[in-house]
């Protein structure tokens, strides 16, 4: 299961992509400002442009039931030393969210059915930014259950909880 | 050498599209190796053991070895290739393997 910025189409793999404008609680967070408020929404799924985020806001993100999204887009569309900067970001909010409890799930976050990549390219991905076995098939499990709260007619709440693991 | 003392080996197979049609044979090693030595460096290359083995410029396949343990980094590398010289590109995992038979 992947989170898409597009609308895909059957030809894409509609079944295994999940828009962006599907999910009502699916935030981007343009700095650690922007971030430190988002976290405090219930159920939120953060994706931070810059992947910097506080620890303690890490900590109520976790309360809150949320989750921080890793883009695989992000690595692709950048290059050289700048892609080695972001993956370093990356593995460090990680380990941050690793140490605090936050929950995670990596996604492609791709804009056209160019940028989409298989679930296995999405798990090289996660273990190259130090996700052990055990967290990949947890944020996988989450992902899905995103996917199940997404497709639940609304009624006006926020989408049910995604427990996963612990 | 004995045989525990080498390099434990993984074969990955993989579909190559420059522009939405497979490259000649010259362009792809060029793309491919020119690639792995931006993403991965000259140290990191020798210790990945990588090789282009196979590639056929009909279908746009071919094959690559790596080392074991940084199968997933070379997969993650592969995901990375979206553009070459200007032109769209992919280089798109197929499949995993300890044998080149198994592929």
């Amino acid at each position: 299961m992947d989170i898409v910025r597009f609308e895909p189409t059957g030809k894409e793999g509609a079944g295994r992509a999940l828009p962006v404008s599907s999910l009502s609680n699916f935030f981007d967070a343009a700095n650690a400002l922007a971030a430190k408020q988002l976290c405090r929404k219930k159920f939120a799924l953060v994706h931070p442009s810059g992947y910097e985020i506080d620890d303690g806001d890490l900590l109520e993100l976790a309360r809150a039931g949320g989750a921080v999204v890793f883009s695989l887009s992000d690595v692709v569309s950048e290059r050289g030393f700048r892609r080695a900067i972001i993956i370093s970001k990356m593995r460090l909010l990680l380990s941050a969210c690793r140490k605090r409890g936050t929950g995670f799930v990596f996604a492609t976050l791709a804009k056209d059915a160019s940028q989409m990549r298989s679930a296995r390219e999405l798990s090289a991905f996660a273990a190259v930014l130090g996700a052990t076995d055990v967290e990949r098939k947890d944020a996988e499990k989450r992902m899905a259950g995103i996917a199940t709260a997404s497709t639940k007619p609304k009624s006006g709440k926020p989408n049910s909880p995604v427990q996963v693991g612990k | 050498m004995k045989p525990t003392e080498r390099f434990k080996r993984r074969y990955i197979s993989f579909s190559l599209s420059l522009s939405g049609n497979p490259p000649s044979y010259n362009e792809a090693k060029e793309m491919v190796h020119a690639h792995f030595l931006s993403f991965f460096g000259e140290g990191g290359i020798s210790s990945l053991a990588f090789k282009l083995v196979k590639y056929d410029a009909q279908s746009g396949r071919g094959i690559l070895r790596c080392e074991r343990s940084r199968a997933d980094e070379a997969i993650f590398c592969m995901a990375c290739l979206s553009e070459w010289k200007g032109a769209p590109a992919r280089l798109e995992p197929l499949s995993t393997s300890g044998t080149i038979k198994r592929l």
